[in-house]
């Protein structure tokens, strides 16, 4: 029972190996540079958490990660595969990543469960039985296990972000990517989505995470990682990061949001 | 849970009844109906009045009365004796022939022209742009009249009609085009495959060994070629070549020979056997063409499509491959949904309906004609050789459905001409009145921009997050299509759709602008011979609304499918 997904991901991968490299990454929206130059390695079992103003980049960047935006110079191995044109690759990168969006994205047309069970079923073919069990394990642990039959457009917003949560676990990736999870939440949901999470980071999960809940970076993070206009200005543990950061831009920003 | 939580609003004060809102909605609603039936008994007894004044009552007795005059185009039936009831019948079916093609027609053109507008081909974009701004701001009418006072009236006479294609052998070039078909779809077959694969090895060289045959073959057949004549010096080169070319391949390859030579002899076989029994005629092999579309101010003239006399063996054939096909596809599917095994199941059902339909039409065949047939010569029955009784232009119709090997006959049209050699005609054909071909085209085209549109719009509906999120769970780009793009499209497609349908239904009554003999325009020569112009627009809003009301219930049926349960 207790051999989770997580786990699987954590023993396939050597400890001391980068499970995403990045390396000089260059991305441009015609003439916006938007990633200039951005290197970075994380290692399995990491949470990492992506700070910065709107418009620096964090989400385009995470959204290189898995390919739905695609960079124009430098390399990104996931995994120990490298994301070029290949849609093989893209293909095998992506199964091996969840990620959760801003708008939770849900298939409104199909039921809680059906949109958890179509990845599993369609993509890893693994029989009904199966997949409707991890489904229903997952709604257990995301904490709505009674909401199964039901429609997107039935629940609130908090509970679709966590079935979107529990939708990009159903693939049992090694890697799950969170692009401003909580934003556009009501202040009230937002502990039971971040609730989830930190379940999640301790558990041992690979996380990339954009946002702007300081308290979540804090409690969980082992990595801060700051951006401004494309680039990585500072990163370092939270501790670091929130009493003792060095660079003018990463103070603005800390004095204005805390 | 204090008491005014639980008082309803009855519970309270009851206002004066004049005051009451609930009261006063039904008192309003009550009062519009009787002026309404006042006003409208008033202007009917009004009507009544007059027409009786000119012995005009309306009744529908008139409709046994003969009408006394011809239709356009009607089935052979009806003639000027029959009665109007009879002619509306003729319009009615008319209109139904005009209506049911336009909408088939218009759907697949819009949908077709709906993705245009969405490629990123930007001529393809902007000429679909063009397209759909001329054709939506244009009015119907004018469209109509384009289409047949000019497209269709600047048509040759019948003696010059259009042949397509011109007589004669086909051009290389058409063969060149034929093979360049196989080639895509044969890449298109390859992709997953790498290039040292067998399958791969063994197709490519059965296809080519296999063109190679047919191109020789071409060249040195015979103009008296039979169908299944082993003996022929055609069909001997043609099993010589097979030889020659697997001895080729045989010495340029030594690697996975075995499928090679599969692939050389299956290719073979199965081009020798198409050929054999007439699958892939001989005329199909020379690629002698003839015309088959005949186009004229007259109209258009296609192949006749005929069933024989083993149509029925065929179809029975057909439809086990279809039965077969079905119970694969669902048994395939419950296999994959409860052990996740992958079956590429819409393979191997198109393969059975494919392998049925090829398997029937050779078994079908394979019990020869007759010797000799029995015809009717100058009123007695005479035994000859079918080829002579072809050739003494003896069989009728009938005969030629009953020997003939193949189970459907298409015939192409054959020309009439009278004693000047002038062409008059066609026997065997398809017809098509010009004024049908006008209707339809102008319906289709203008409905079909209206369609693009929608289409368009309703793709454009689908957020960009939700392909996002079906890419981000590891969907291909079909897949994610097919679950996730066009379900939630079609949600938005679908009512305006059905308003497209109803306004193409309806704008058939435009017929009567360009003298297509449709429901509408024959009740309305009707009510200008009998004077029964009330009834018969009661009859023609009837014939309408029965329309309208079934395109309404399929669609709204349809769409029921695709709505989104909300909280």
């Amino acid at each position: 029972m207790s051999e989770s997904l997580v786990e699987q991901g954590a023993v396939t991968q050597m400890d001391d190996e980068p499970i995403i490299f990045c390396q000089n990454v260059n991305k441009w929206f015609g003439e916006f540079h938007v990633l200039r130059d951005v290197s970075l390695e994380v290692m399995p079992q990491e949470v990492v958490v992506i700070l910065g103003p709107s418009g620096s980049g964090k989400s385009t960047f995470i959204r290189c990660i898995n390919r739905l935006e695609e960079h124009q110079e430098g390399q990104i191995i996931v995994d120990g595969m490298e994301l070029t044109h290949d849609v093989r690759n893209i293909a095998a990168i992506r199964r091996e990543i969840g990620m959760v969006f801003q708008q939770f994205n849900l298939f409104p047309h199909k039921t809680v469960l059906e949109n958890i069970t179509l990845g599993p079923m369609k993509v890893r073919h693994w029989p009904r039985d199966k997949a409707e069990a991890k489904a229903q394990e997952l709604l257990n642990r995301v904490g709505i296990p009674e909401q199964a039959a039901k429609y997107p457009g039935q629940l609130s917003g908090g509970q679709q972000q966590r079935v979107a949560i529990a939708r990009a676990l159903a693939m049992e990736p090694k890697i799950m990517l969170f692009d401003e999870p909580t934003s556009a939440l009501d202040p009230e949901m937002i502990k039971e989505v971040l609730d989830v999470m930190k379940e999640l980071a301790r558990s041992g999960m690979t996380m990339l995470v954009v946002t702007h809940e300081m308290g979540f970076a804090r409690e969980v993070a082992d990595r801060v990682i700051f951006f401004d206009h494309g680039r990585i200005v500072e990163q370092g543990t939270p501790d670091y990061f929130f009493e003792e950061a060095q660079h003018e831009r990463t103070k603005l920003f800390l004095s204005q949001i805390l | 849970m204090s008491a005014i939580s639980h008082q309803t609003p009855s519970d309270s004060i009851i206002p004066a009844f004049f005051r009451d809102s609930r009261v006063l909605q039904i008192i309003g609603q009550i009062i519009f109906l009787i002026v309404l039936v006042l006003a409208l008994s008033q202007l009917l007894a009004g009507v009544n009045e007059q027409l009786q004044a000119k012995n005009l009552t309306p009744n529908f007795s008139f409709l046994s009365n003969p009408a006394g005059f011809d239709i356009g185009e009607k089935p052979d039936w009806y003639t000027r004796d029959n009665t109007y009831g009879e002619a509306f019948v003729v319009g009615v079916i008319n209109t139904l022939r005009a209506v049911s093609v336009g909408l088939v027609a218009t759907t697949l053109l819009g949908i077709l022209f709906g993705i245009f507008l969405l490629s990123n081909n930007w001529l393809l974009r902007t000429i679909s742009r063009v397209y759909v701004e001329i054709l939506r701001n244009t009015p119907l009418l004018v469209q109509l009249f384009v289409w047949y006072f000019i497209v269709m009236f600047s048509l040759p006479q019948i003696r010059d009609a259009i042949a397509f294609p011109q007589e004669g052998r086909a051009f290389f070039a058409v063969r060149l085009l034929l093979y360049g078909v196989i080639y895509f779809a044969m890449r298109r077959y390859m992709r997953p495959f790498s290039v040292d694969a067998p399958r791969r090895i063994a197709l490519t060289y059965g296809t080519i060994a296999t063109i190679f045959a047919a191109e020789l073959a071409f060249h040195f057949l015979p103009e008296s070629y039979a169908l299944g004549d082993i003996s022929n010096i055609g069909f001997l080169l043609y099993a010589g070549v097979s030889i020659l070319a697997f001895a080729g391949v045989w010495i340029m390859l030594k690697s996975s020979l075995r499928f090679q030579l599969l692939g050389l002899i299956g290719g073979q076989f199965l081009a020798g056997l198409l050929f054999y029994f007439g699958v892939w005629p001989a005329s199909g092999l020379r690629l002698d063409v003839y015309p088959a579309i005949y186009i004229s101010i007259r109209g258009f003239a296609f192949p006749e499509i005929l069933p024989t006399s083993r149509f029925v063996e065929w179809a029975a054939f057909v439809a086990v491959g279809l039965v077969l096909a079905g119970i694969m596809w669902g048994y395939f599917g419950r296999i994959t949904e409860t052990t996740g095994r992958v079956i590429p199941r819409g393979r191997y059902a198109l393969l059975a309906i494919i392998g049925f339909t090829l398997a029937g039409w050779l078994l079908v065949g394979i019990e020869p004609l007759p010797e000799q047939i029995p015809v009717n010569q100058d009123g007695t029955t005479v035994f000859m050789p079918l080829v002579e009784a072809q050739q003494q232009d003896l069989l009728t119709a009938e005969d030629i459905k009953t020997y003939t090997i193949q189970p459907i006959l298409i015939t192409l049209p054959q020309e009439r001409r009278n004693r000047a050699g002038i062409l008059t005609g066609f026997n065997n054909a398809t017809q098509i009145s010009p004024e049908y071909m006008a209707l339809v085209l102008g319906l289709v085209i203008y409905t079909s921009a209206f369609i693009a549109e929608i289409v368009r719009a309703g793709i454009q509906a689908v957020p960009r997050g939700q392909i996002e999120a079906a890419r981000s769970i590891g969907l291909t780009t079909s897949q994610t299509l097919n679950m996730v793009v066009l379900p939630q499209a079609l949600r938005v497609i679908i009512p305006p759709l059905t308003n497209q349908y109803l306004n193409l239904a309806k704008n058939s009554s435009l017929a009567l602008a360009i003298a297509f003999a449709d429901m509408f325009q024959i009740m309305t020569t009707s009510m200008n011979q009998s004077g029964q112009s009330v009834t018969g627009i009661v009859i023609i809003m009837i014939g309408y609304l029965t329309m309208s009301l079934v395109i309404s219930v399929v669609m709204n049926l349809i769409n029921s499918r695709f709505q989104l349960v909300t909280r």
